[in-house]
Formats: C-alpha cells, sequence, structure tokens
C-alpha cells in the first residue's frame, strides 16, 4: 500500500534567520501587497496573524522585524531541507513554496515500522530551526491537504486519516477558487461532501481540473512526482539581519555556514580543498574570496580559522548584508598514518602549516624552491608551490653562491678575486651576451659572486653567505 | 632566597652555576672544532642568535647542521631571506629542497607571526628568520613556541648591543681570510669562551684558497 508523507514549513524564511541574536524578535515576512505570509513566534504572540495587513500587524507590535518575501531564498532553503533530509528517505519532492512530499512505503522495511522512521524523521528535523507541520496518506495530495490543516498525523491506519480528510473544508485543498466558489454555491463545503458525488457527475458540470484533482485525492489517477537528486557541491547563501561592517563579526554567521557544510561533508565521507566565500555588499559590488586547504579539511573550526586569517589582511568598505559559501568540488578523505615510534610533536601537518601561512601572507609570499636542469643561475632556481616533490634530473652545481640578487648591481668597490672565470653562455652561444664569473671578497669580507661582461663591465650577481 | 632573587629566577635572568639540567640537547655541527668549542654542538631545539653581517659565511656555518635537523623528515623553513635563494648550492649541501618553504612577508610583524606558527606546528625542524627586530617578550615566546613544536629558530641579525636574548646560544661571527672568526656571547649550561677562528678551508677550498698555493693567481678588480 502505498504511503506519502507531507511537510509543511509555514515560516522558512523567518526561521531561517534564527539564531542566538534574533531569539525573542518578532519577525514577519510580508509580500508585494503588504501582507503576512510568515511569521515568527514571537510575533505570533502578540497577536500578528497570518494574511494581516501590514498597518495592522504594525499596530500590534510596534517592534516588529519585516523582511520582503524572498521567492529565490525560500526555494534555496527548501532545497537545503530537502538535501539533509535525503539522508534518511530515499524520496523525496519539493512542493514550491514551502512543502515536501517524502515517500514512505519503500522505507518502512529499512526503519522497521513507522515508529523507527518516526523517530529518525524528528530527530533530523529537531537540529533544523525550522516550524513544520506534517500528515501522512495513501495519496501525496491527500497528506498534503491534512498537513496543511496542521493535523501533525503519521499513521498507517488508512480509516484515520480517511475520515480527517472527509472533514476538511475546501480551502486547504488545491482547487483553484473559481471552482471552490461554484462548489459552495452548490452548497458542498467539505471534501467528504464532494468526494460522495459521483466522477461522472462531476465532469459533466465541472471543468477537467476538478476531476483530475480528485482523481489524485484517490489514488486512481498517477500523480507524477519529480524526486530530487542530490546535486555536487554545497552552496548556500545566508541573509543577515543587520548589516555587519566589521570583519570580525562577521565570523559568527559564518561559523553557521560552516557547520552546514561540514554536516555535508560528514555524511559523506568527504572533505574539500577549497571554497568560496562571497560577501554581499549594500551599494557595493559583491566581495568574493577564495579560501584553500592544501591538505583537505572537513571541520568546520579549521575552515573558520582559515577564512578569518584571510578576512584580516581585508577591509570592508561597504556593509555586508548576505553571505554566500560555494564549493564545488569534493575529495574523499585518505587516513594519515603516523609514526607509532616518534609521534609527530604539534596537531598541524605540514600541508596544514601551508594553508594557514597563505591564508594569512597570500599565496605568492610561500614557495617551495626546486632545482632546475639550466646553466644560467637565474633559470636554475624556480620558486614552485611549497612541498611539491620534484625529482631532480641534474646534479647540483658546486660554486654557487647561497642568494642571487633579483637584479645585478654593478660592482662600485675593490674586490679581491680567490676564484674564477667560469664562463657563462647564454642561449644560442650569443657570444656578446657572455658572462664570465668569478668568486670574489670585498673590504668587509663578503663574498660575492662578480661576473664580467664581454665589454669588461663588472655586476655583482651574488652573495656566498 | 629573596623575594627579588626569586621573581628574577623565575623570569630565567639569573641563573644558578649548578643547575646542568637546563643545558640543551646538542646536535653536532659538522665542524670537529666548533663542536669541541661548544661542547657538543648547535642545540637541538630552541633558539640560536647569531649575529653577523650578510655574506661572510654565516649560511655555510650551518649547513652541516640544518641538513642534520632535515634528516628526520620535517621542514626547513627560511623567512625573508636577503635574496632569492641558490637550489644550486643547498642541494650541493644536501638540503632536500621539497622539505623546504620560503616565506617571503611584507612585515617584520607577519616574519615574526609565520616563525611562531612554524615553530608551533611541530612539522618544521628549523626555521631561518632573517634580520627581523626582536624584542625580550617575544624571543621568549617564540624559544615557547619552539620548545612546543621541538623545532629550532636561527635568527640572523647584525650585530646589536642591548639586553641579551633569552636564547640557547649567542654567537658573534666575523670575517676572516680563512674561515669566521667566532666568538660565544652565551650558551645556555656553559660559560662564554673566548674568541677562536673556525678554519674552512677544507670544507670550501674554492672560497679559502690556501696562502702558500700559487696555482690559483690572484687578481684584483673593479
Amino acid at each position: 500500500m502505498a504511503l506519502y508523507l507531507y511537510l509543511h514549513f509555514p515560516s522558512l524564511q523567518c526561521d531561517s534567520l534564527a539564531d542566538a541574536e534574533t531569539a525573542g524578535l518578532p519577525v514577519a515576512v510580508v509580500d508585494a501587497q503588504h501582507r503576512i505570509v510568515q511569521l515568527n513566534t514571537a510575533a505570533a504572540q502578540q497577536g500578528v496573524k497570518l494574511d494581516m495587513g501590514l498597518a495592522s500587524a504594525a499596530a500590534l507590535c510596534h517592534k516588529l522585524h519585516l523582511l520582503p518575501y524572498q521567492q529565490h531564498q525560500q526555494q534555496a532553503v527548501l532545497m537545503s531541507i530537502a538535501q539533509q533530509l535525503y539522508q534518511l528517505s530515499a524520496d523525496i519532492a519539493l512542493d514550491e513554496p514551502d512543502g515536501l512530499y517524502l515517500r514512505l512505503c519503500n522505507m518502512l522495511q529499512l526503519y522497521q515500522g513507522l515508529a523507527g522512521y518516526r523517530a529518525a524523521l524528528m530527530a533530523a528535523l529537531a537540529l533544523l530551526p525550522y516550524q513544520y507541520y506534517y500528515a501522512s496518506a495513501a495519496t501525496p495530495l491527500a497528506a498534503k491537504c491534512l498537513a496543511l490543516q496542521r493535523l501533525n498525523l503519521l499513521t498507517e491506519d488508512c480509516t484515520g486519516t480517511d475520515a480527517a480528510l472527509k472533514r476538511s473544508p475546501l480551502s486547504f485543498t488545491e482547487l483553484e477558487p473559481d471552482i471552490q466558489q461554484q462548489l459552495q454555491r452548490l452548497g458542498i463545503d467539505s471534501l467528504g461532501r464532494l468526494l460522495a458525488l459521483s466522477t461522472a457527475e462531476l465532469a459533466r458540470r465541472f471543468d477537467n481540473r476538478l476531476v483530475s484533482y480528485l482523481g489524485r485525492l484517490r489514488g486512481e489517477f498517477f500523480h507524477a512526482l519529480d524526486y530530487i537528486r542530490p546535486g555536487p557541491g554545497f552552496s548556500r547563501y545566508l541573509e543577515l539581519l543587520y548589516d555587519i561592517s566589521d570583519m570580525a563579526v562577521l565570523s559568527a554567521p559564518l561559523s553557521k555556514l560552516l557547520q552546514q557544510l561540514q554536516q555535508q561533508l560528514e555524511r559523506s565521507n568527504t572533505l574539500c580543498h577549497q571554497l568560496t566565500l562571497r560577501l554581499y555588499c549594500r551599494d557595493s559590488e559583491t566581495k568574493s574570496y577564495s579560501v584553500g586547504s592544501a591538505q583537505g579539511e572537513y571541520r568546520a573550526a579549521n575552515w573558520l580559522k582559515l577564512c578569518q586569517l584571510q578576512l584580516e589582511s581585508h577591509r570592508l568598505t561597504a556593509p555586508v548584508y548576505g553571505l554566500q559559501l560555494e564549493v564545488t568540488q569534493f575529495a574523499p578523505q585518505q587516513a594519515q598514518s603516523d609514526d607509532l615510534f616518534q609521534p609527530q610533536q604539534g596537531n598541524v601537518s605540514a600541508l596544514q602549516l601551508v594553508s594557514l601561512l597563505q591564508a594569512r601572507l597570500g599565496r605568492n609570499a610561500v614557495s617551495g624552491l626546486s632545482l632546475q636542469n639550466q646553466h644560467l643561475p637565474e633559470q636554475a632556481s624556480s620558486r614552485p608551490l611549497p612541498l611539491l616533490q620534484t625529482r631532480s634530473l641534474t646534479g647540483a652545481l658546486l660554486q654557487r653562491p647561497a642568494f642571487i640578487l633579483p637584479q645585478p648591481r654593478p660592482l662600485q668597490e675593490a674586490v679581491e678575486i680567490s676564484s674564477g672565470p667560469e664562463r657563462l653562455c647564454p642561449d644560442g652561444w650569443q657570444l656578446a651576451a657572455q658572462r664570465d664569473y668569478f668568486i670574489g671578497r670585498n673590504s668587509k669580507g663578503q663574498w660575492l659572486w662578480l661576473y664580467r661582461t664581454a665589454q669588461q663591465q663588472w655586476f655583482v650577481h651574488g652573495l656566498f653567505s | 632566597m629573596s623575594a627579588l632573587l626569586q621573581q628574577l629566577a623565575r623570569r630565567q635572568l639569573v641563573w644558578h652555576g649548578n643547575s646542568q639540567q637546563a643545558a640543551y640537547q646538542a646536535v653536532s655541527s659538522g665542524y670537529p672544532q666548533l663542536d669541541q668549542q661548544l661542547a657538543g654542538g648547535f642545540p637541538s631545539t630552541g633558539l640560536i642568535d647569531i649575529q653577523t653581517d650578510t655574506g661572510i659565511g654565516e649560511l655555510r656555518l650551518l649547513l652541516p647542521y640544518l641538513q642534520q635537523q632535515q634528516r628526520s623528515g620535517r621542514l626547513l623553513v627560511f623567512i625573508s631571506p636577503p635574496a632569492q635563494p641558490c637550489a644550486d648550492m643547498l642541494a650541493a649541501a644536501g638540503i632536500v629542497l621539497s622539505q623546504l618553504v620560503i616565506i617571503t612577508p611584507e612585515t617584520a610583524k607577519e616574519a615574526l607571526w609565520a616563525a611562531e606558527q612554524c615553530l608551533q606546528s611541530g612539522c618544521a625542524a628549523a626555521v631561518l628568520l632573517w634580520q627581523v627586530p626582536l624584542k625580550l617578550a617575544l624571543a621568549r615566546r617564540l624559544q615557547l613556541a619552539a620548545e612546543q613544536g621541538a623545532a629550532t629558530l636561527v635568527l640572523l641579525r647584525r650585530p646589536a648591543a642591548g639586553l641579551s636574548l633569552p636564547v640557547n646560544l649567542s654567537l658573534e661571527l666575523k670575517p676572516h681570510r680563512q674561515g669566521l672568526q667566532l666568538s660565544v656571547h652565551k650558551r645556555k649550561g656553559g660559560w662564554p669562551a673566548a674568541a677562536f677562528l673556525l678554519d674552512m678551508q677544507q670544507y670550501w677550498p674554492a672560497l679559502y684558497p690556501a696562502a702558500d698555493s700559487p696555482a690559483l693567481p690572484q687578481r684584483k678588480a673593479g
């Protein structure tokens, strides 16, 4: 027997703001017609009701915090809930803007009955800050109708749900207002009375919208649901209740996003190497930062540290009203093995250390060193990314200085030559550009690496240290 | 013991002549003559203060020691070196280049932060820090970080008068025709010794030609 559950979230956009700061603050969402469409419990306690006009709501509660309804954000929040519940239930379909269909019948065996499923689902929903109502029934539309009435039924027993369904007023159905009005004129005010009529009779009098709805409600017609598949990556947006213009304050909402990232990474047993943080600034262009970790991290605390280091070096020019965190690629976790007899001293690995340094100092400030197969000294040393395992093909040349000056500087002091010359010629044997290298010691006792050009000019190119 | 003396002892400003546990574990410097003078070699952890001019042989003095420190598979970190380090010279001295990290911070504050992070992490065996002014409190902090991560911090700075820093070993280097003139200013668990000459001729014959060999001509240039 088919069994569906409908989850109804009446105040998604309000609840997605919830944190310690906004606790106790009445918040409501208004649509374009200035009607209240969502409100939180604090606002409800003050007497604000749904569908109320803005003026009466403001008169009832002068501290009411209003937000404009944003369809895009509502969708994103609904999708994120669906992705979190996907760990529990295989078949989940979105019902925009504020509901989810869950197909239960194929999950009951896994949870050994409805009680086990219910416990797992309630535990998962309790972690989320959203208000919800639920109901189960044999068809998706019946479940939705019951959930909208906030009945909170979860049972395999058909008679109970049927009775409740028959009592439901027509306003909780998905029928269009003109059909509802027509039915009311006929004296039909509950779903039970509508279901009692024969379908053939109704089809003669009403158009096929009503027939199709009733067919899907009864389960006679096939109701196609578009079940979600979790996409790769992670993308969350967080709207701030207050504009933030201080980087340090930003870490509190950021850690909330990172916690969500950690949950997702933990579930899939993966980690990520790079995340993109976007700060939406008021009256200014969006700032985007990319934070990297060479080793790969999943812990929110480590990511927060890296983000903070990166943000510290920047200044906010405009207040931030929203944060977005995006990860496009996940990598599988790899266990690291430590030496049993020589345990590592710290709790940081070399790759983590490099990421930490790069986050604060910038990518270019941290590098490694590798030996290239080149005879010219300025090309022999290259500065690749740190900790790259490169196999050197060449033997190192002896008699090279410890430091090469980035720009050779003209020799301007007396030097005592102790060894040389060593003639180096640039590519193509350009004889005019050949250089004769010498090692010399100046009056201060410094050992210099000098060269003489074909034009008999002397330059200092390196320092023996 | 008076309260003042106790307070000074707690801040490690006075030493007991008979306390030997304060002495460090020594690692051979690679120069037998220097090992003898330093009673075993350079400290294996903690701060080493080297007062020197650039380019007189200070890195050459440290290379065998650094190579030995790196042997555990841990990192060697250069912070704000005076110019671009040369891969040929370091590889010839046996330094593993893939375990070398070069950091070029913009300010002295960032350099000190990077040094502390590297020391604390436990994955760096030795950190070389060039020409960064250091205060007493900061030196103490770096010393603690170095002990925590079992690492060495080598400070290379110009000869400077002033308060001595809380370091395990403090050396002053002066250039010499045959090598380096060393004087030990401070050594934990030991007494300062007279200045002595470290002969480098046999290690770096190209730089220090033997005075009696006529094979290499001496020329003046410039």
